[in-house]
């Protein structure tokens, strides 16, 4: 080929720039090699779980293990739906973290509009707060959040786990961003036109601000859907418990059992991977837009 | 409009200040009823608690009633409650496995991810996959992974001919849960760096090929120069969140064995909830982990606003 190529006038050329194309080549492949590698080292796991999942407890014991769940076996899923309380725990958080994603999206759209279009007395001092408190997790708040809530008598109820996660400045601060982001005239032209102050927020920076509300949203259910510790400390009862404090009460109650564990395991991530994977652009590229802008 | 309006429609001085400072002053009401809502939330539920975290850390007694007040003395003996300074060494020493590794692999993701011609959107799902795991079921998962008999690390080994690990031994425990760790975050900043690492600008690259600067040049001149402050975010906010370790804890090793995984956070919950009713000790240890918090965050806001007077 090389020889046949160097025949004609421009030989010299066209073999150049067939090895840069074949290193470009070779290149791209070492690439795939590599996340290869990097992404069956972080899956995995899961194959792992999943496989224990469908075996029962001698053949999950057993060495060296069958990499095909054969025979099929089902009941540790059985165990875990009819026999535990699963289902529940899996509504009261796709209810929990649904609620305070409706809320706390109008909340911090409304607040972002605020901060951005309104000038107002001790904002820039409320701002501040917002941008210092930003990083204080609930976890090093147990104390008096604890304290607070029992003494209006709200432990153990739906109030007690979604109110205090309303109180993240994250969402308002973001929404700030995106509105400061849209062209001044649109609302001064509204407003010529006799808009009020809500209907400029309702007909004219809600729609244009979709985006930023879709990713918020994203943001807030994932949080709430993977919260633990105050949902552990501010419910009592088994009818309040969500999937987490649920899942976690399967290991700490009742002995070893991996089965049971492992089928846990596999339906708490079914919710979270619909919504990743019917959400993906958002997941991914908005939010770390939205992230690097600020 | 009030030129052509003639005299019927001016308003004298007097009367048009009034009237734009009662507009105004409309307005503001109207700002206030919008933000109102969060930030009655904000008040109660972040302002409050913090301010209360102080409060509570000069008591002692139990949560559930009959405390009396210690001034500073809950922080004066801090250093010998059982656990608490064990607890911080353990956070400490949890960030300092997890965030340099985190933050290394994720870069490195990032480089050949954002590269990468076909096939991107695959290997984004599957990385950022790890990320959407709760913590409790990110430990449930590792349980399975960690046991000496049949989890998957010793099956490995096995297959290699070597000896069985006990992974979840006092010696490697803080160390697995910093692994883990690094499985679950990895996808994120990765994906982080992986947008940030796209929106550089191409010509300089170009200019650098160019002039031969080899690959290794191009990241030691370039890219680490132009991701210097993007870099720094992710330091300080895995930092942040590597110093609240709980739910894998937890979940995992319960805090052991002994002590040898129980966080900040875990010791605030047993002092409180678990055992004890050691409510100033866990506040004035909570009020410890605060105050890091928000140093970092400061930290934080001053480089951003370095950024802004340089744009």
């Amino acid at each position: 080929m090389a020889a046949l190529a160097y025949a004609d006038g421009q030989g010299a050329g066209i073999d150049h720039a067939r090895i840069r194309r074949r290193n470009r080549r070779r290149a791209e492949l070492a690439r795939h090699l590599l996340l290869i590698v990097v992404t069956f080292l972080l899956v995995a796991p899961f194959y792992y779980v999943f496989l224990a999942s469908l075996k029962n407890s001698t053949a999950i014991f057993s060495y060296p293990p069958s990499l095909l769940p054969i025979p099929l076996y089902l009941d540790n899923y059985h165990n875990l739906l009819w026999n535990t309380g699963f289902l529940r725990w899996m509504f009261n958080t796709l209810f929990v973290a649904s609620s305070v994603t409706l809320i706390k999206v109008f909340m911090d759209s409304m607040a972002g509009y605020a901060l951005a279009k309104i000038d107002m007395r001790g904002k820039r001092v409320i701002f501040l707060l917002m941008l210092i408190l930003l990083m204080v997790p609930i976890g090093a708040l147990i104390v008096p959040l604890w304290s607070l809530v029992s003494a209006v008598g709200l432990t153990d109820t739906y109030l007690a786990l979604i109110l205090p996660p309303l109180a993240n400045p994250l969402g308002a601060i973001l929404m700030r961003q995106f509105i400061l982001g849209l062209p001044r005239d649109l609302d001064n032209a509204a407003r010529l036109d006799g808009l009020s102050d809500f209907g400029i927020y309702w007909r004219i920076v809600l729609p244009l601000i979709k985006p930023g509300l879709v990713v918020l949203a994203v943001i807030i259910f994932t949080d709430q859907f993977m919260s633990f510790l105050w949902p552990l400390i501010a419910t009592t009862s088994d009818d309040l418990q969500v999937l987490t404090v649920g899942v976690a009460g399967l290991r700490a109650h009742g002995g070893a059992n991996y089965g049971l564990w492992s089928a846990s395991a596999v339906m708490s991530l079914i919710p979270i991977s619909v919504f990743f994977f019917v959400l993906q652009r958002q997941f991914l590229a908005r939010s770390l837009a939205g992230a690097l802008k600020q | 409009m009030t030129g052509t309006a003639a005299g019927r429609l001016r308003l004298s001085r007097a009367e048009h200040r009034s009237l734009s400072r009662k507009a105004r002053r409309r307005r503001e009401l109207t700002g206030w009823v919008f933000l109102g809502p969060f930030l009655a939330c904000f008040l109660v539920f972040l302002v409050l608690p913090v301010a209360g975290t102080i409060w509570w850390s000069t008591r002692a007694g139990s949560i559930f009633g009959g405390t009396k007040f210690m001034g500073f003395r809950n922080f004066v003996e801090l250093p010998g409650v059982v656990g608490a300074w064990s607890s911080i060494e353990n956070t400490l020493l949890f960030a300092v496995y997890s965030v340099p590794a985190i933050l290394v692999g994720a870069l490195a993701i990032a480089l050949v991810l954002a590269r990468v011609r076909r096939g991107a959107s695959i290997y984004r799902f599957l990385v950022y996959f790890p990320v959407l795991v709760p913590g409790v079921v990110a430990a449930l998962i590792w349980l399975f992974l960690t046991n000496v008999d049949f989890g998957l690390f010793n099956e490995v080994i096995r297959l290699f001919g070597g000896k069985p690990v006990i992974w979840l031994g006092a010696d490697n425990a803080l160390l697995v849960l910093a692994v883990l760790d690094v499985w679950r975050n990895v996808g994120y900043w990765a994906m982080f760096f992986v947008a940030a690492i796209i929106g550089l600008p191409t010509e300089l690259y170009q200019a650098a090929e160019l002039d031969g600067a080899s690959a290794p040049a191009r990241f030691r001149y370039l890219t680490l120069p132009l991701l210097r402050r993007i870099i720094f975010f992710a330091i300080v906010v895995s930092t942040i969140w590597g110093l609240q370790v709980f739910d894998t804890a937890l979940v995992l090793t319960n805090g052991g064995p002994g002590t040898a995984t129980t966080t900040v956070i875990f010791r605030v919950w047993q002092y409180v909830f678990a055992s004890n009713n050691k409510v100033g000790f866990a506040s004035a240890i909570s009020l410890v982990l605060i105050v890091a918090i928000l140093a970092l965050t400061v930290l934080q806001m001053r480089l951003l606003r370095d950024r802004r007077g340089r744009d």
